[in-house]
């Protein structure tokens, strides 16, 4: 019994002790600390969210083909063509440099026949593989010298032939540039690829594809069905 | 009278116990931080990973991507150094629970994404088929994990230890 009394008053005492401390307690001075950092990270998910709807009207690059009036693409062959091709690619991705190798030229050689029109996609998918975020910069600068009509398909060329090896430093942003000139742009594209001019766009069209379920690169689309990454399936899909 | 002096009822947490959470709790703590690290360094990869799965509305994708990795690191965070521990635990097994719905409602539409745990933003590697068994295997196990630590708090060196030992003497210095 003494030892209840006692414990009731120590536990008052407590109380009192706990009241006096008036929320300065390390418990609660950490449990506010965790409550505010959980706030920041839901804060920055709202204001990353609100980043991307910006995105939504940034500067088109010419070349941008108005493929369902979204401009999500850079348009090569004729505009009239009977068939869509749309490629939905990543510099950095070492099967997209495979794809182009291998499939190139019987795309090309359609394209030039006036049979397919090829929408160019290219994404920022594969930031994570380089030091420099070199999907974004390269896709920048492809939309750079789609200003220039007749580069961007030579630009695609050079931009594989040098593709660099993932997980390394990507290639400077001087590189992109002598490639520019020397797939057929003025020289007045150093502007435009050193001020990062169409980063909205590459975020707005990456942000598309992903919407548009695509999930990885190279995705190939005729007439707006996927097919499969073959020879068969390319030849078939061009017939 | 170790319950007069904590005010809590003496509940022994067995010795063995006591280091299974602690390991437990580095565990499911370490996968956290090393999730949420491969997520944030590239936000825009995570983003599309949550949509890969087609189950959102699109409206909150971009929210949930972009907040979840630091979410990730800072339950990780107070598992590793065992501040309230169990919120975060449960905050863990929730988070468990909802990625192995989304997993299991993945397998089940057909759809061929990887589970994104990992930053790749969705994307199966080249030629590489959807493991969803190994994903969802590796999410129940890390679910358990973290009920456990939610049942029995009260693992080996945590802080959560230290903040309540703090107010033993301050209260009996008053009697």
């Amino acid at each position: 019994m003494a030892n209840k009394n006692k414990s009731a008053a120590k536990n008052r005492a407590k109380n009192v002790a706990v009241q006096k401390r008036s929320g300065l307690s390390p418990a609660l001075i950490a449990g506010i600390v965790v409550v505010v950092l959980f706030a920041a990270a839901v804060g920055f998910g709202l204001y990353y969210s609100n980043q991307s709807k910006i995105a939504a009207d940034a500067a088109v690059p010419a070349g941008a083909v108005a493929a369902g009036g979204d401009q999500n693409g850079i348009l090569v062959g004729n505009a009239s063509a009977a068939k869509t091709m749309d490629i939905y690619l990543d510099f950095q991705c070492p099967v997209c440099k495979a794809y182009e190798t291998q499939m190139g030229p019987t795309i090309d050689a359609a394209v030039a026949q006036g049979k397919v029109k090829v929408i160019y996609h290219p994404l920022a998918f594969l930031d994570r593989f380089s030091s420099t975020q070199y999907s974004t910069r390269s896709s920048e600068a492809a939309a750079c010298v789609s200003e220039t009509p007749g580069a961007f398909p030579a630009y695609v060329k050079l931009l594989y032939g040098n593709q660099p090896p993932e997980n390394g430093n990507g290639l400077p942003d001087s590189q992109l540039v002598s490639l520019a000139t020397q797939a057929g742009a003025p020289a007045t594209v150093a502007d435009c690829i050193n001020n990062h001019t169409y980063s909205g766009w590459t975020a707005r069209i990456t942000d598309a594809a992903s919407k548009a379920n695509v999930t990885g690169t190279p995705t190939v689309m005729v007439d707006g069905k996927v097919i499969e990454n073959t020879q068969q399936a390319l030849t078939a899909a061009l017939a | 009278v170790t319950g007069i002096v904590t005010g809590t009822p003496a509940r022994a947490t067995a010795v063995w116990l006591r280091w299974f959470v602690l390991v437990a709790r580095l565990v499911v703590g370490g996968v956290w931080i090393g999730a949420g690290y491969t997520k944030i360094v590239d936000i825009g990869a995570s983003v599309r990973a949550v949509r890969a799965y087609q189950l959102l509305p699109e409206g909150t994708v971009p929210l949930v991507g972009a907040a979840l990795p630091a979410v990730e690191i800072l339950v990780g965070v107070l598992l590793v150094v065992g501040l309230f521990v169990r919120v975060s635990s449960v905050v863990s097994a929730l988070l468990m629970l909802a990625f192995i719905i989304g997993i299991s409602s993945a397998w089940a539409r057909g759809l061929r994404i990887d589970c994104g745990c990992f930053g790749s933003g969705g994307v199966l590697a080249e030629g590489a088929d959807p493991t969803y068994g190994w994903e969802l295997a590796r999410d129940a196990g890390l679910f358990v994990l973290a009920v456990i630590c939610a049942w029995r708090p009260s693992g080996a060196v945590a802080l959560d230890g230290l903040l309540r030992g703090r107010a033993i003497p301050e209260s009996s210095e008053e009697s």
